[in-house]
């Protein structure tokens, strides 16, 4: 049984209709990439997921939990952290705050520390300015404290709305390189991306969306070399 | 003006000042999570004063579905004590909070939940704090009520020093209002700042879809954040009640748009702003002297006026030029 899983799901605006009949499954310990134009659905798919979001109708479950019968407060607790788009820090509190309140869901308090500190060393610009206020901080900086709030949920799936946005060539490097190694300690991730080929690169399986539906998924080296993905998004 | 009249109407200045604080801080903690008024505060801190009324004396007057009852035939056990004051102050004041809540599910949840323009909340809390002065006099009529005395047990009822010729007077009263509300700021602000809870309320202010993400149940956070306003709201009605009485059903009134000059002269959505602006304007309303103090409720508006002219966002406000 897939970890996650999607079925016929429909997301609305209102009206207008952002995501249409989409299926879709993670397993556990992939990392599988939603890539696609602008508009093109991604990120509700994700809000949907974590249930910022409720569904038109479809099935959602996740680790053999309807997701649709819950709020977003309790798909945390099932397992599931969402590091959402335009990182979402809490401005208005610090570094070492805004850590704490990803492990809202935790008790441990002596883990909770340990891994306060283990984010620390994963990424030192955070350690220097622990006692920043988050708003503060660079955009490369918020991404990995989104991230990095994300992990201390614990998660064993972890959502990721399009990591690299606004940061320079090196920096994204630096996050893909920390995405392979989460996912080698066992976090699966389900990751949006606008940068298409670094995404495939770096995943097992691709799923592509365009107005809302799902037109192309496969194992990643695969649709990478696929003549219509590649034309459509690899620009070539 | 001498120094011991200076140093008197300082004090009474601080301790009226102190729960204008109290009481405007359920205010600022309802605009911070949810960004409007709640205008059924003042009638929360009516309620608050009438609840612990009933513990500590328990005797209705002549008009109400509850004339001439009288709970405590004998006495209320929590009469004539200093702790039992304390008790029955809680326990209003705990009882006042829960009315919020019962508010936050009638008036303000219902809205929220349908997406309504939060004015439209705005407006179905002034119905609440309508219907609920009502109720109270159709309850125990719309006469004023004094608690008893001696509530305050062996406490002397006030301390007198000797200033040169002069006398200062502190009434314990004053005291009381004035440490209780102190104390429970410096808690209150500790809570906020520094606990678990606290830093989960104030993500819940910033941002409720985030705090969500983080699996911070947005609702069960705003019910606290009612039930703390609601209690000190009460806890604000009761310490003013037993102090110069309870005017009647609309006792809550002109302290619940004092509270509303306060948190806006301190800064809409800053706590020290409210506890600031409401020392401010007790201090500025003591000030006035004895033959004008008819306009005593026109200070905290001709003050809010003149620096608001000067500081449009408030002593402590910052400018927000939108909401995140
Ligand atoms: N808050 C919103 N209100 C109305 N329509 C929206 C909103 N957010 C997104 N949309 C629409 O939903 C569609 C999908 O958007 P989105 O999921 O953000 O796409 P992507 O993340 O792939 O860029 C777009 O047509 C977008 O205009
Ligand atoms: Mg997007």
């Amino acid at each position: 049984m897939p970890l996650l899983e999607l079925n016929n799901l429909s997301v609305n605006y209102g009206a207008v209709q952002a995501v249409r009949d989409i299926s879709l499954t993670v397993e556990a310990g992939e990392i599988v990439t939603l890539i696609g134009a602008n508009g093109a659905g991604k990120t509700t798919t994700l809000r949907a997921i974590s249930r910022m979001m409720k569904p038109r109708s479809g099935t959602l479950s996740f680790d053999g939990h309807d997701l649709l019968a819950v709020s977003a407060d309790v798909v945390v607790r099932y397992g599931v952290a969402h590091s959402p788009e335009g990182r979402q820090v809490l401005a208005r509190q610090s570094v070492a705050d805004n850590l704490e309140l990803g492990a809202f869901i935790r008790r441990d308090s002596a883990q909770i520390q340990a891994d306060i500190r283990r984010m620390y060393e994963r990424f030192p610009r955070l350690g220097e300015r622990r006692g920043q206020l988050a708003g503060t901080l660079s955009g490369g900086e918020q991404q990995m404290l989104a991230i990095a709030r994300a992990l201390m949920s614990r998660p064993k799936l972890l959502l990721l709305d399009e990591p690299s946005l606004g940061l320079a060539p090196i920096i994204v490097l630096e996050i893909f390189g920390i995405i392979k190694e989460l996912n080698a300690q066992g976090v699966t991730i389900l990751l949006v991306e606008q940068n298409a080929r670094l995404a495939m690169q770096s995943s097992h399986r691709t799923y592509v969306m365009e107005a809302g539906q799902i037109t192309f998924s496969g194992p990643s080296a695969e649709l990478a070399n696929d003549e219509r993905v590649l034309h459509a998004y690899l620009g070539g | 003006m001498d120094l011991s009249s200076f140093l008197q109407n300082v004090l009474n200045g601080l301790a009226i000042g102190s729960v204008y604080a109290l009481f405007a801080l359920g205010y600022t903690l309802i605009f911070s999570i949810l960004g409007i008024i709640n205008f059924a505060h003042g009638a929360v801190f009516t309620l608050g004063a009438y609840f612990t009324y009933t513990l500590i004396s328990g005797q209705f007057e002549n008009n109400g579905l509850l004339k001439g009852v009288n709970l405590f035939p004998n006495g209320s056990p929590l009469a004539g004590s200093a702790w039992g004051f304390a008790l029955s102050a809680l326990v209003g004041s705990v009882l006042a909070g829960l009315v919020a809540v019962v508010i936050e599910r009638l008036a303000f949840r219902p809205m929220r939940s349908r997406g309504a323009d939060p004015l439209l909340a705005l407006v179905s809390s002034l119905g609440v704090a309508l219907v609920i002065v009502n109720l109270i006099q159709i309850l125990v009529g719309a006469e004023s009520y004094s608690f008893p005395d001696g509530i305050y047990g062996d406490l002397p009822g006030a301390l007198l020093f000797k200033l040169g010729k002069k006398t200062i007077i502190i009434r314990t009263v004053q005291v009381i209002i004035f440490g209780v509300s102190m104390v429970l700021l410096l808690i209150l602000g500790l809570v906020i700042g520094r606990t678990r809870t606290g830093k989960a309320l104030r993500a819940v202010a910033e941002n409720p879809g985030t705090a969500s993400l983080l699996g911070i149940s947005v609702d069960r956070f705003i019910v606290i954040t009612f039930f703390l306003a609601g209690l000190l709201g009460g806890l604000a009605g009761t310490l003013v009640g037993s102090s110069f009485g309870i005017a009647g059903p609309y006792f809550g009134v002109t302290y619940g748009l004092k509270g509303l000059a306060v948190i806006v002269l301190g800064g809409l959505g800053s706590i020290p702003g409210a506890v600031l602006g409401g020392l401010v304007i007790g201090l500025a309303e003591a000030f006035v002297p004895a033959d004008y103090s008819a306009y005593n409720q026109a200070v905290a508006f001709a003050l809010l006026f003149v620096i608001l002219l000067v500081r449009p966002q408030g002593l402590l406000g910052k400018l927000q030029i939108q909401k995140v």
